[in-house]
């Protein structure tokens, strides 16, 4: 076991980093790409930056969110926290990312990560009954949502029994491996699934923007490529 | 509430409709930017529904098809099955969506069913522009012939008709309507005013919607009372006298031609900028897209009444009486110059001097409901009772709570819709007006305007 525990957060983690990084970076790089040829094309190159960049922070903090389909919205703030919080500022995570070398950010106390993993286990469970609980939900949900959230809630829950051996009806180093080996699978689907918004969510309203600001010869080279050229209307 | 959005089209072509339903977007694809933003709304899209929250028609009709993610989807399935690597590696393997002629009409009622507010942007967390898609969803089903009748047959007598306009109004009425409005103005209210036409040289063309002058005389002759009382520089171009672009609710193209159009006018008569009267899609499509098709820094300005008014008052130059509307007044906000934060505080600043009760709908500016008739969808009569009694009855409620008795919403397709709204609604002590119907009532007329033989001039200079 203790083998498969080095392998998981060895070569393999360092492969699904390596794969994440690679792939996120992708991601950005392309999307940044589209963005400049879409901005070199539009018609009218004046864009309002700081309305986009007010409304692309105001969504990083809590909002509306008594107003708005309020236990689902609140459900998906808490899990938010816990999942960006927990990754980087637990002891164990800083340790396997800073490699051996000393930690140049602060470690999050142990209860306190235990308590925000518990607490985005909830919101997840909530998550999935708000995406069940309703037909109108339902019919909104892919396959795919389910999938990621069901995959989230077993490397949190695994990642706490692991920390809490305790409370675990399995082998703590069971627990352990398993945690490892989901974490490393939603690092390598984090490029190619709707996570990648955790790095390029800074652009999507730029994106939409920008598809307001047409390029000034899009309508006659439409035309031209759909032979209406001089085709009444 | 289960009330059908279905329209009349023209007669449509349906040979090889899917393949040419792709071949329309792959060619939109190819020359614009729109493959960015399906792109992307396909990566961070969550389908979380927090859109339907905001949604008018939704909130009423409780139906799923008017959840506005869902709608998008119609158009990403397409595009991630057809447009993406992963969806054509999909189809290799066989299990996979295919688009057929069912999906697309589903698509021709779906986009329809919006009114294109764009209300759905302001709450989606990742800030899909779900507006946007339906935009694009539309232009794709008109390349392939499907378009409400109402929205191309006013498109196709505006850009190739003999009358060059969506309400067919030849130049001949046109200016027997200007000059009668000029005579009811002198004869009524005892005020000179002025349509001038086809003057050179001005500062600005003006482009209402050309439906103004069939129905709101009022707001034409308040526009024109503006003008004369703050000497302004302005002229009817009668090669092209309509703001009106259903472009913008059906096809880049169209829009482009359109804007073009205006843009030429001012060309054509030497004039500096254009002023659109009070119409909330013609002031967007004009100040947004003038610029985009029309020369970027190189295209003229473009100026809605209602800037030109505030501007004018707040200088000095018009003067406006306070306290000369007593019934209880509310605002609507048009949703093409409201949602962006471009005309929010302007009319109401006037309102609150010229009106002693002035009471606001909650919620308002950039938040503001919908009246039920965006997106082209007011031409369409066909559709009235989804139009009112389920795209309209937020706003119907809206209205209901302020106890206005005048609305007043400065723009010619809201005010068509709220008139209906009120009717269906059974608010018939409401009475839906343009900001410059009112001002007629306000404006301090300098001494010029002011006609000094009969009863009515009497009644004008005393304030009557």
């Amino acid at each position: 076991m203790d083998d498969w525990i080095e392998f998981a957060r060895g070569p393999l983690f360092r492969i699904a980093l390596t794969v994440c990084v690679l792939g996120i970076g992708f991601r950005i790089v392309t999307l940044v790409g589209q963005i400049a040829a879409a901005w070199r094309r539009a018609g009218d190159r004046r864009l309002p930056l700081g309305d986009l960049t007010a409304a692309t922070a105001s969504w990083l903090f809590p909002r509306r969110l008594w107003a708005k389909r309020p236990v689902y919205s609140s459900a998906s703030f808490l899990f938010h926290i816990g999942l960006v919080v927990v990754p980087l500022f637990l002891a164990g995570h800083v340790a396997l990312i800073a490699g051996g070398l000393p930690a140049r950010w602060p470690i999050l106390p142990e209860a306190v990560a235990d308590g925000l993993t518990a607490i985005s286990l909830v919101a997840i469970l909530a998550l999935i009954g708000g995406r069940l609980g309703s037909a109108s939900s339902r019919a909104l949900t892919r396959t795919g949502d389910l999938l990621i959230l069901s995959l989230l809630f077993g490397l949190l829950l695994f990642g706490w029994w692991a920390a809490n051996p305790a409370f675990s009806p399995f082998a703590a180093r069971t627990m352990f491996l398993l945690h490892i080996l989901l974490g490393n699978l939603m690092l390598v689907l984090a490029p190619i699934t709707k996570i990648a918004h955790c790095a390029i969510y800074p652009l999507t309203r730029l994106v939409f923007q920008l598809g307001w600001h047409f390029p000034a010869a899009t309508g006659r080279h439409v035309a031209q490529a759909l032979s209406k050229e001089g085709e009444p209307v | 509430m289960a009330i059908e959005c279905s329209y009349y089209l023209e007669d449509v072509d349906t040979t090889n409709l899917p393949e040419r339903f792709l071949e329309a977007l792959a060619a939109i694809l190819s020359h614009s930017n729109y493959a960015m933003v399906l792109d992307t709304a396909c990566r961070v899209s969550t389908r979380c529904g927090r859109c339907s929250t905001s949604c008018p028609v939704y909130q009423t009709s409780g139906d799923d098809r008017d959840i506005p993610c869902q709608r998008s989807e119609l158009l990403l399935k397409v595009y991630r099955r057809y447009f993406t690597p992963l969806g054509n590696l999909g189809a290799r393997f066989g299990r996979s969506f295919e688009i057929d002629e069912a999906h697309i009409n589903t698509m021709a009622e779906e986009f329809y069913r919006c009114t294109a507010c764009r209300r759905c942007t302001l709450e989606c967390p990742m800030g899909i522009d779900h507006g946007l898609i339906t935009h694009l969803g539309r232009w794709v089903l008109a390349e392939v012939g499907i378009i409400p009748k109402a929205l191309v047959v006013a498109t196709r007598e505006q850009l190739e008709g003999a009358t060059r306009n969506t309400s067919a109004i030849p130049k001949a009425a046109l200016l027997d309507t200007c000059e009668f409005l000029e005579e009811d103005c002198a004869d009524e209210i005892g005020l000179k005013i002025e349509f001038p036409i086809d003057r050179e040289g001005t500062e600005f063309v003006f482009f209402p919607a050309v439906s103004d002058y069939l129905l709101e005389p009022d707001t034409l002759i308040g526009n024109a009372a503006v003008m004369a009382a703050t000497s302004g520089s302005w002229t009817i171009g009668t090669s092209a006298y309509d703001g009106i672009n259903y472009g913008l609710f059906y096809s880049d193209r169209m829009l482009d031609r359109i804007v073009s159009m205006e843009a030429e006018e001012v060309r054509r008569l030497g004039a500096k900028k254009i002023l659109i009267g009070e119409c909330g899609h013609a002031s967007r499509s004009a100040k947004f897209f003038v610029r985009t098709f029309c020369g970027a820094d190189d295209a003229p300005e473009v100026v809605n009444f209602m800037e030109y008014t505030h501007k004018a008052w707040k200088e000095g130059r018009l003067e406006l009486k306070a306290g000369v509307i007593p019934e209880r007044t509310t605002y609507h906000d048009p949703c093409n110059i409201a949602r962006s934060g471009w005309i929010i505080d302007q009319p109401r600043e006037i309102l609150r001097h010229i009106c002693t009760d002035y009471v606001d709908m909650t919620p308002k500016g950039r938040e503001n409901y919908c009246c039920g008739g965006g997106g082209g969808t007011v031409s369409i009569d066909e559709i009235r009772p989804f139009r009112t009694l389920v795209g309209g009855a937020k706003k119907a409620e809206q209205i209901r709570s302020t106890g206005a008795e005048l609305v007043v919403a400065p723009c010619a397709n809201c005010k068509k819709q709220l008139r209906e709204v009120c009717e269906d609604h059974g608010l018939d002590h409401v009475r839906v007006v343009g900001l410059h119907d009112l001002l007629i009532k306000a404006i301090v007329p300098p001494v010029e305007m002011v006609i000094v033989t009969g009863e009515a001039a009497v009644g004008a200079a005393s304030g009557v």
